[in-house]
């Protein structure tokens, strides 16, 4: 059996991998999921996409990656909505960090703006302004539905003649410094290029090639009320705890807040968790605490001592690439870090000088990327 | 009999046409299907569609019923009023 190319992982980073390669002339992909199609991480996630952030790196990337979700909206029929970020501030000093976040994004062209009350009244008619101090409105932020996009790239990418195989990649193929394809229980399979888009589970994959990633499987909970009408448009981010909530396309509030985690590879549900998502979202949503949860799930951010992702040629073994350790932005991304990987694959080099920032060299020359804005 | 659809989901309106549907674009597993078309994601949770939908792949698929996981439940097991986990009383 052989392939051109290669893709491990089926979420949202590999069929989109898949989808850019098939669509740029790659002749022939396999994609290999040991589970279903955005059960890793992806399916998890809150769906939220932003380019608001302060590193030059995250930004460039992600207003690339918003102009493809409108153009995926379009195309393929993708649930998006370009309905915004709201941070919310309850006390001056926040309200003074976000004026400075937003100085960066201006700088960059992410035009973010300090809203009141009246605005809130307008975009979230449901959060209750009267401990508002003042918000952060981002109107080029959005969110998509998670299952929709990795559903639909996943069918498009198909119907494009990629071949998915429902089963675990078990080891990878090198040989003289350049890789030979993957390892399957049943077989083994050739290919000129392979792309690790694994999420957490990239680390014991590569480590298995010699290949070390400074990568942490930290656990995130996440938990989801029945539906209601529209209750607010935008994101909505507590600055004081980094809780966040959003409305999905169904009308359901997902809603997420950090706890204290060690790094773990199996995380289990948590009371404390809901305790506290609860009573921070109450603050400002007082008609929550007799809304119905109806489910609860735990995922992992892939977390990297930088907070931004790892991208791009591994440098040692001639045609594998890597694309993980998006530290909670993997679904926001995927689209442009599937269009990256095309660029990288099919000719040799990425589109953006911000995506060879984040090839894994950075960790051992020392050059780490700083990033202030990071939630849930 | 035209205008008359078997429905295998109620909370969602999800009918066995959508299932064949989601089967031609390349879903053959519940947990896909569930996300395709929401199916078990309503009020019931699952209890009554889930066992169906499983009946109707195995046959569609000619996959025995056991080799088709019914999806992760996930907690809680009945949904339940978010005032229940902040561990005070609520008024209301």
């Amino acid at each position: 059996m052989r392939a051109e190319v290669v893709v491990v992982g089926g979420g949202i980073t590999g069929v989109s991998a898949a989808y850019f390669l098939a669509r740029e002339g790659a002749r022939s992909i396999i994609v290999y999921e040991k589970n279903y199609i955005g059960s890793g991480s992806t399916f998890k996630c809150a769906g939220g996409i932003r380019a608001s952030f302060t590193s030059q790196e995250h930004i460039v990337l992600m207003k690339r990656s918003i102009e493809l979700w409108g153009e995926l909206a379009r195309e393929l029929g993708v649930k998006y909505l370009r309905s915004g970020y709201l941070w919310l501030a309850s006390r001056e000093r926040d309200l003074e960090r976000l004026k400075s976040y937003s100085a960066i994004h201006n700088s960059f062209g992410v035009p973010t703006r300090v809203v009141g009350p009246d605005f809130l009244s307008k975009v979230a008619p449901y959060v209750d302004s009267s401990r508002l101090a003042g918000a952060l409105f981002d109107p080029l932020a959005g969110k998509a539905c998670p299952f929709d996009a990795t559903q639909k790239l996943y069918s498009a990418s198909r119907r494009m003649g990629v071949d998915y195989r429902f089963e675990e990649v078990t080891g990878l193929l090198a040989e003289g410094g350049s890789v030979r394809g993957v390892r399957t229980r049943t077989g083994d399979v050739h290919a000129e290029h392979v792309v690790v888009a694994a999420g957490v589970w990239s680390k014991p994959l590569l480590e298995k090639a010699g290949v070390d990633l400074p990568l942490a499987p930290e656990p995130h909970h996440a938990v989801i009320t029945e539906e209601f009408g529209r209750l607010f448009d935008p994101l909505i981010i507590d600055v004081e705890t980094g809780a966040y909530a959003v409305q999905t396309f169904e009308g359901h509030v997902l809603m997420g807040v950090e706890v204290p985690e060690e790094p773990l590879w199996e995380p289990t549900p948590r009371l404390d968790f809901l305790e506290k998502v609860v009573r921070v979202w109450s603050r400002w949503l007082p008609w929550l605490p007799r809304a119905n949860l109806i489910r609860y799930w735990v995922g992992h951010y892939e977390v990297t001592p930088d907070h931004h992702p790892v991208l791009g040629p591994v440098s040692g073994v001639e045609g594998l690439y890597v694309a993980t350790g998006f530290s909670g932005h993997g679904f926001m991304m995927g689209p442009v870090v599937g269009e990256e990987l095309a660029s990288w694959v099919l000719k040799g080099h990425s589109k953006t000088q911000e995506a060879r920032n984040l090839t894994v060299d950075r960790f051992r020359e020392g050059r780490l990327i700083k990033e202030l804005a990071v939630i849930g | 009999m035209a205008g008359l659809k078997a429905m295998l989901c109620m909370c969602e309106g999800v009918t066995l046409e959508d299932v064949d549907r989601a089967i031609e674009e390349g879903f053959a597993d519940v947990e896909s299907i569930k996300r395709r078309l929401r199916i078990g994601m309503g009020t019931c949770q699952g209890r009554y569609c889930v066992p169906i939908l499983i009946a109707y792949l195995s046959r569609k698929l000619g996959v025995p019923p056991e080799k088709l996981a019914p999806p992760l439940v996930r907690p809680p097991l009945e949904m339940a009023p978010a005032y229940i986990f902040t561990g005070g009383e609520h008024e209301g």
